[in-house]
């Protein structure tokens, strides 16, 4: 695999693509990668719409009808009843910590098992993505009594460790995949500098796998911080809920306040959907694996 | 001989083999020791109160007999397959359609990621205001003449499973789209170039290039697919719960029912416990055959 | 390239012992999974704990207010916890046997609570009801193990019957059945008028709501004993007397509302209120669904009698406490009930919360509209109450009837294999 850098390669062949038909592509693609966003978001803006309407509205006219009133009081509503600044803090304080711990420890094991002849690498990867194929519904019970054993049952701890050993199998297979087309030269020039394991992973490896940390980084706060069986298992109290459950206990037992809900999963939304965007650079910062500057 | 080809792998540092290990025992203790508890159980009979009885192989004969298994089973081929299918083409088709950057694609990116990230409490209750009688879906059937094909779409069974198969695409596909246009960044702009210097058309430079480019995300995207299938569990549920009558039964939503509503974790666990070697199946020899390829 | 065969050896003998070694330690493992502890538990001072699933906004208002009470009066405190309902549900027999449960429970008696008290997982209150003379001999039939002991106290308890708007049926010209006949004929008068006369909400996530038909045909046409039979799965489904009840339902069902089982039990309220449907089975619980300027224009009738030779039953479902038999805080906890099941805990309580409900204490006063007061004659009239599908047999039964009925519902031709499946998932539910 040679080593290219991406300075654009001068024209070989006269460029003769007329101007008009240019722009005309140019139009196509607004309106069909437009018209598919607009399509995709028209469930989200009626969630927005509903959550700016009041409840004597939707009682009234039903949730699909057009909105016959503006109301923000939702919004209010949500905060203060879904937990508002406590339970957002309790889903930073269990999604940080399983983002970082999970995808620090994956790409160890990832790193330790796609660039070393470790004996059975391939077995132990597939043994721990096979750890992802369970139904997580069937680990609730046993999960939930071995945090009881451990003593942090009910606690914020439980859930991080829950969560970061549930996600560590198919993390791991991810970034050993990426991992495993960065060309062994520079970890060889890395050796004959006498770097050790640690030093190529930190220095070297880590910062070659950005973009896939940065993709798989994003893809897993949203599964955390969206996160609902294994949050509704190993807790028990309001206090230390996070969003997302809290969310649903917004719901009554026969009746629910729909524009609270909806008022309550936007401000829900708003952590990820941030995450996703800050991310999304790192897909663009044109550093890809397999061609190295 | 080189010197570079000194051993570089003469004894493993026990810093490799901690980085091996640490995350191996983690997720050893958080997930096969509780899944071996639920194999276990699969043997057993147990309302999750009083101590489990053993039953032997007797929850997997249940199975063969059991008419719900049957529906349940079916359904969730078909869901493998079209929710699988179609997710990786679509989500192909979209990272392909918005991989170049260009003014406005952050946007769609972010448009078309959103569902994946925005709560599903919210979202499935939209999708059942645009799936009712009256709803969204019924209208539009209507204006443009199609007045005729117009359904109560979750309520009737025969329409039910596809009805939810479409809110699941749409939260699986921008997911899908993610991982794609990684894999598409890895590919080395040169390849391209020399394909179009020998005049390929951009078909045949998907076709050469791009597509065996892609196999090591392919790898991850079916894993992906197969995973996200089978535990499909939360968009059925929370839209049909598996009705009316078992029409949109999973594997995973009667798995569910069986464990939270029925109370009978023994059979429960045997149902999981079938869907994990359904997944294994399908996944394994994927993987094998792949990394056989590579070694 | 011994060290590497050698580390690969060692590899090998490693991961075959681990493998012996989990395959030997999973029963002792599936022991810590489901092993409940046992003893006496330590008695301490400290707050009663109380796990809600009253998660909806008024009544979480309500309960919170009632805690506050409890607390001003000096004495012990209590905290109120709430979850999601159907946390809750799914959870509960995690919160039972945990090492540290809760200390109480919010929650209605039934089979689940005998099931609960058989396994010891109950605390006997007997001594608090002691102090609660004046409860009905029903309600301390219902709150009892079935050997004896009382391990539930009840605080309230409402009604169930055919809803409909006031203005609705001035408008219409139409008046209230008391017979089945004249139900019948109400309804084809205003099927005649372009109005789906029978609204249901038995789709989505709500198809339990049809189980108030079954319940009620059976009480009207076999009486309570043998519907209470049937649910605790002494009588079989498939029985003739069960199948005969559905003949009256075939008779109505023309005049259900075709989207009854598309839609939610909420957006059939809407509709309802909306005009689209004439009225519609349901308890009081769905007035929380209405906008406030509409409780007024809300009215009921009874279930019509089908036959008068049948002592007069009606559904009643209550709720109220339990508590954990391995709760640290017993002497906290009988405070606690003492003082829910007063009139003055159980009028504040009414007073928070949408104000349809009924106190049980006979003493206490209720909100006081003529609605509220028509249903407490109604269930005062009646010789029997039942409390409804899930609480008279179980939560794990409920999905067996929403399937079989909402299968009559929109196939009645498929009678009897319905029945017949019906009578095969609850054999297996009986079993376990």
């Amino acid at each position: 695999m040679t080593l290219t850098t991406t300075r654009p390669s001068p024209p070989l062949v006269p460029r003769r693509v007329p101007a008009p038909r240019r722009r005309n592509r140019g139009i196509g693609f607004h309106l069909v990668a437009g018209g598919l966003s607009v399509l995709w978001l028209l469930p989200i803006l009626l969630v927005l719409t509903t959550s700016i309407r009041s409840f004597e509205d939707i009682a009234s006219n039903g949730l699909g009808s057009v909105p016959h009133s503006f109301a923000l009081g939702g919004f209010g509503q949500a905060w203060g009843e879904g937990g508002g600044g406590r339970a957002m803090l309790n889903s930073l304080l269990v999604t940080i910590p399983t983002v970082v711990l999970a995808l620090l420890l994956s790409a160890a094991a990832a790193y330790a098992l796609s660039r070393y002849a470790i004996p059975f690498r391939r077995t132990i990867i597939l043994v721990m993505l096979a750890g992802n194929l369970l139904p997580p519904q069937i680990l609730l019970v046993p999960v939930a009594k071995l945090t009881e054993l451990l003593g942090i049952y009910d606690t914020l701890t439980a859930l991080v460790v829950v969560q970061v050993g549930f996600g560590l199998g198919f993390y791991t297979f991810v970034l050993q995949g990426f991992m495993r087309s960065i060309p062994d030269e520079i970890q060889q020039a890395a050796l004959i500098d006498g770097a050790g394991v640690a030093q190529i992973f930190w220095r070297i490896i880590l910062p070659m796998t950005r973009p896939a940390l940065a993709a798989l980084g994003a893809l897993a706060f949203t599964w955390t911080f969206n996160d609902l069986l294994w949050a509704i298992t190993v807790l028990r109290t309001e206090t230390v809920m996070p969003v997302t459950p809290a969310l649903l206990g917004l719901q009554g037992q026969y009746v629910s306040n729909w524009n609270v809900i909806a008022a309550g999963s936007v401000i829900a939304a708003i952590p990820t959907v941030a995450v996703f965007l800050r991310f999304q650079k790192h897909f663009i910062s044109g550093l890809a694996i397999g061609a190295i500057k | 001989m080189a010197v570079l080809a000194a051993p570089r792998r003469r004894r493993f540092s026990p810093v490799l083999l901690a980085f091996v290990l640490v995350p191996l025992v983690v997720e050893g203790f958080w997930v096969f020791w509780p899944a071996l508890q639920g194999f276990y159980l699969s043997l057993t009979d147990w309302d999750g109160v009083s101590a489990p009885s053993f039953v032997g192989f007797g929850n997997f004969a249940e199975m063969f007999s059991d008419d719900i298994f049957g529906t349940a089973a079916l359904d969730t081929v078909i869901w493998l397959v079209l929710f699988g299918g179609l997710s990786a083409l679509g989500g192909l088709g979209l990272a392909l359609l918005l991989q170049r950057e260009r003014r406005g694609v952050g946007f769609y990116r972010a448009a078309l990621f959103t569902p994946v990230v925005f709560s599903l409490v919210a979202t499935s209750l939209i999708w059942q205001v645009i799936y009712q009688p009256d709803g969204v879906v019924n209208r539009l059937l209507a204006a443009i003449g199609l007045g005729s094909w117009q359904h109560a779409w979750l309520a009737d069974p025969k329409t039910a499973l596809y009805a939810v198969l479409v809110p699941a695409l749409w939260r699986q596909l921008g997911y899908v789209m993610v991982l794609y246009l990684a894999g598409l960044k890895g590919i080395d702009p040169a390849l391209y170039e020399a394909a179009k210097l020998d005049g390929a058309t951009s078909r045949q430079q998907f076709r050469n290039v791009t597509w065996p480019q892609l196999r090591g995300v392919n790898s991850v995207v079916l894993s992906v697919i197969v995973i996200d299938s089978l535990r499909s569990f939360d968009v059925v549920w929370s839209m049909t719960k598996g009705g009316p009558y078992h029409s949109s039964e999973l594997l995973s939503t009667y798995m569910y029912s069986t464990a939270f509503q029925s109370l009978r974790l023994g059979y429960a666990s045997a149902l999981a416990v079938v869907i994990f070697l359904l997944a294994f199946g399908v996944i394994v020899t994927y993987l094998v055959r792949a990394f056989r390829e590579d070694q | 390239m011994t060290s590497a065969g050698l580390s690969r050896r060692r590899f090998l003998r490693n991961a075959s012992l681990a493998g012996v070694g989990a395959l030997g330690s999973s029963s002792l493992l599936s022991a810590c999974a489901t092993s409940a502890s046992s003893g006496p538990v330590k008695q301490a001072a400290g707050a009663v704990t109380v796990q809600s699933n009253l998660s909806s906004p008024q009544a979480k208002v309500a309960i919170e207010a009632l805690a506050k009470a409890f607390g001003d009066k000096g004495g012990a405190t209590a905290t109120i916890n709430t979850v999601a309902s159907e946390t809750f549900r799914t959870q509960l027999p995690s919160y039972l046997t945990s090492a540290t449960p809760p200390d109480t429970f919010t929650w209605y008696p039934g089979s689940l609570l005998s099931g609960y008290a058989r396994k010891g997982l109950l605390l006997d209150v007997g001594d608090v009801w002691q102090t609660m003379g004046n409860y009905s001999a029903p309600f301390r039939a219902l709150s009892g193990d079935g050997a004896g002991h009382q391990v539930f106290v009840p605080t309230t308890y409402y009604w169930w019957g055919f809803f409909y708007r006031k203005s609705n049926f001035a408008k219409w010209g139409v008046q209230p059945p008391t017979t089945w006949s004249e139900f019948l004929a109400l309804c084809e008068t205003l099927k005649g008028k372009g109005i789906s006369p029978i609204g249901l909400g038995a789709g989505g996530t709500t198809p339990w709501i049809a189980s108030a038909w079954f319940d009620y045909l059976n009480i009207r046409i076999n009486g309570a004993p043998f519907h209470r039979e049937l649910l605790a799965g002494k009588q079989r489904f498939d029985d003739p007397r069960v199948k005969k009840i559905f003949d009256p339902w075939r008779q109505a069902l023309p005049y259900f509302d075709p989207n009854g089982t598309a839609l939610a039990f909420q957006d059939a309220t809407t509709v309802l209120l909306q005009g689209h449907t004439g009225m519609v089975l349901t308890g009081t619980f769905f007035a929380d669904a209405a906008p406030k300027d509409v409780l007024d224009d809300l009215d009921f009738f009874q279930f019509p009698i089908l036959d008068p030779a049948i002592p007069v039953a009606e559904e009643g479902p209550t709720d109220g406490f339990f508590a954990s038999a391995r709760t640290p805080h017993v002497a906290e906890v009988k405070e606690w009930f003492k003082y829910v099941t007063t009139a003055e805990a159980q009028e504040l309580y009414i007073k928070n919360s949408s104000g349809t409900v009924l106190p049980a204490n006979p003493d206490a006063k209720d909100a006081g509209t003529p609605l509220v007061a028509k249903g407490r004659k109604l269930l005062s009239d009646a010789k029997e109450l039942t409390q409804f599908f899930n609480r008279d047999s179980s939560d794990a039964l409920q999905p067996t009837a929403d399937a079989a009925l909402v299968r009559f519902i929109q196939k009645p031709n498929e009678l009897d294999s319905i029945l017949r499946d019906w009578q095969t998932a609850a054999a297996k539910v009986w079993q376990s």
